[in-house]
């Protein structure tokens, strides 16, 4: 287990939250590489089925990036991302995925330092709750 | 020592099985019934909210 | 053409689907007319042994209802399978793991130790568990593995065709059973007896705005009859669940929601999750509080969401540690 590298899947929006990852590059923050990042066009598109099907996969942990609430590019996306959310991590828990292996974070164009070290705080996270077991 | 199974008991709601053992007279020596099914509602109905179970015990038996 | 050949069977099921069959009444008779039964464990007498001696392919139809969820039902799946020509999964348990697919929400030695051991009403010597074999003074007794987890029918064998609904039903039975006789069969893999669309499609109630503040349990309020039960505040699974069953749906005409047994519409893997992203873009709020004292409305998720579908959704069984 000490030499466990979490796998992170990330669905980032195309609006804060990438300008936000993309001001990490800029600043030269480093994060972990254990996060992997997919973009969709906003945090309230991104499926539950999706995420399931994430963990489903492999993937130890998955955070959902979005702009901070009342910024949202579609006024009102990341609210739905918001209650889908914490429903989706209610029914994980029964499922005995612990809650910290699914996460929202609102990331704005200013907090690309915050990004980094959020990505080193959940990869932290999962390292010590180890690996998803899998279902075969 | 001779052996007849009747697997499965039909007609009848539910797995079962009954093992039959015949001595060297031929009569019974020994039978044993079986139930090689377990659900577990017993279980699985623990915790869960109290409306939803008249919707999960139907499914007990439905015969 | 000779007759058809026929075997229903079940695995772990409660016998509801064999009724089901049987409750097309006196229209049993034009299937009896159509096609001999070889094997139906709780209608006639036939064993395991008679099975075996068949030779393979040669019953035409096996209608397979009830999950996996020992190593006899997996035994039986194969051979059936390898016996039978079409493999129909009949009923929820078999499509979808059913409501006996809910235990795998449990450790299987924690399903053990209450059942033989813990609870009140059982009168058992400590530290008796049934055995795979026992011996007894005349020979040895076996009885099945109880396995880690229930599985649906298609995770054990190649299915066919899927007929769902707990119990499906029986008009639905005889349209099949009526499609197989006269050779009209879809393509391999099809769900057969439902619509290809969600149950609200079909649903007569009346829709104004789901915007939802308060989700009530069915005991907490007096609810419409004639409106939408999701505008109400009570969970419906509707919007995640093939229509079909019965026009209107039986259920919404008793005036009880739908509860998911018809399995996930088309192109949706995971009815759960389907479910629980309609439920949530129902929340009318925006505020992170309130949003949480709403979702705490909703009691048990995996139990509504996943009632019929835990063993064939994308996670299928619960993690521990």
């Amino acid at each position: 287990m000490d030499n466990f590298e979490p796998k992170i899947i990330g669905f980032y929006c195309n609006w804060s939250s990438q300008m936000g990852i993309d001001s990490a590059g800029v600043e030269g923050a480093s994060y972990p590489p254990n996060l992997r990042l997919i973009r969709v066009m906003c945090s309230g598109s991104v499926d539950p089925e999706v995420i399931i099907e994430a963990f489903k996969k492999g993937a130890d942990g998955v955070v959902i990036l979005g702009c901070h609430l009342g910024n949202c590019h579609y006024r009102n996306g990341n609210y739905n991302a918001l209650r889908r959310y914490r429903l989706l991590q209610k029914t994980l828990e029964q499922f005995g995925l612990e809650k910290e292996r699914l996460r929202l974070e609102w990331v704005s164009v200013a907090e690309g330092k915050r990004f980094a070290g959020l990505v080193g705080e959940i990869t932290e996270e999962l390292r010590r709750l180890g690996p998803l077991r899998q279902f075969s | 020592m001779k052996t007849i199974s009747i697997d499965p008991i039909t007609r009848l709601e539910g797995h079962g099985k009954i093992e039959i053992f015949l001595n060297d007279q031929g009569n019974v020596e020994n039978a044993y019934f079986q139930v090689p099914e377990l659900r577990g509602f017993e279980v699985f109905c623990l915790g869960r909210p109290v409306e939803i179970l008249p919707r999960i015990v139907p499914r007990i038996c439905g015969v | 053409m000779g007759k058809l050949k026929f075997a229903i069977y079940w695995g772990a099921a409660c016998g509801g689907c064999d009724v089901a069959v049987v409750d097309t009444h006196e229209k049993l008779l034009d299937i009896a007319a159509a096609a001999d039964i070889l094997f139906w464990p709780v209608a006639l007498d036939f064993k395991y042994r008679d099975v075996e001696e068949m030779a393979d392919k040669s019953i035409d139809v096996c209608l397979f209802s009830g999950a996996v969820r020992n190593s006899e039902n997996e035994h039986i799946a194969k051979l059936l399978r390898q016996k039978s020509k079409v493999m129909v999964a009949l009923g929820a348990c078999a499509q979808l793991g059913g409501i006996p697919g809910l235990a795998n929400e449990k450790r299987r030695q924690d399903i053990l130790d209450f059942v033989y051991h813990g609870s009140p009403s059982t009168a058992s010597q400590k530290g008796v568990y049934p055995q795979e074999i026992t011996s007894v003074p005349e020979g040895k007794l076996k009885l099945p593995k109880f396995y880690d987890a229930v599985m649906t029918l298609d995770q054990v064998v190649e299915v066919d065709y899927y007929l769902p609904g707990c119990p499906p039903e029986s008009a639905r039975i005889l349209e099949v059973v009526q499609a197989i006789v006269t050779g009209n069969l879809p393509p391999k893999g099809a769900v057969v007896g439902a619509l290809d669309k969600a149950l609200c499609d079909s649903c007569p109630r009346k829709r104004e705005e789901k915007k939802v503040k308060v989700f009530y349990r069915p005991q907490e309020i007096l609810f419409d009859p004639e409106r939408c039960f999701l505008e109400q505040g009570l969970i419906c699974l509707g919007p995640a669940t093939r229509g079909g069953c019965s026009d209107p749906p039986r259920c919404i005409r008793s005036n009880m929601p739908c509860e998911g047994c018809y399995g996930p519409p088309p192109d949706v893997t995971d009815q759960g999750a389907k479910m629980l992203s309609a439920v949530s873009s129902i929340i009318d709020s925006q505020d992170p509080g309130q949003i949480e004292k709403i979702i705490d409305g909703i009691v048990d998720p995996l139990g509504t969401f996943y009632r019929f579908g835990l063993p064939a959704s994308a996670l299928r069984k619960k993690r521990f540690p």
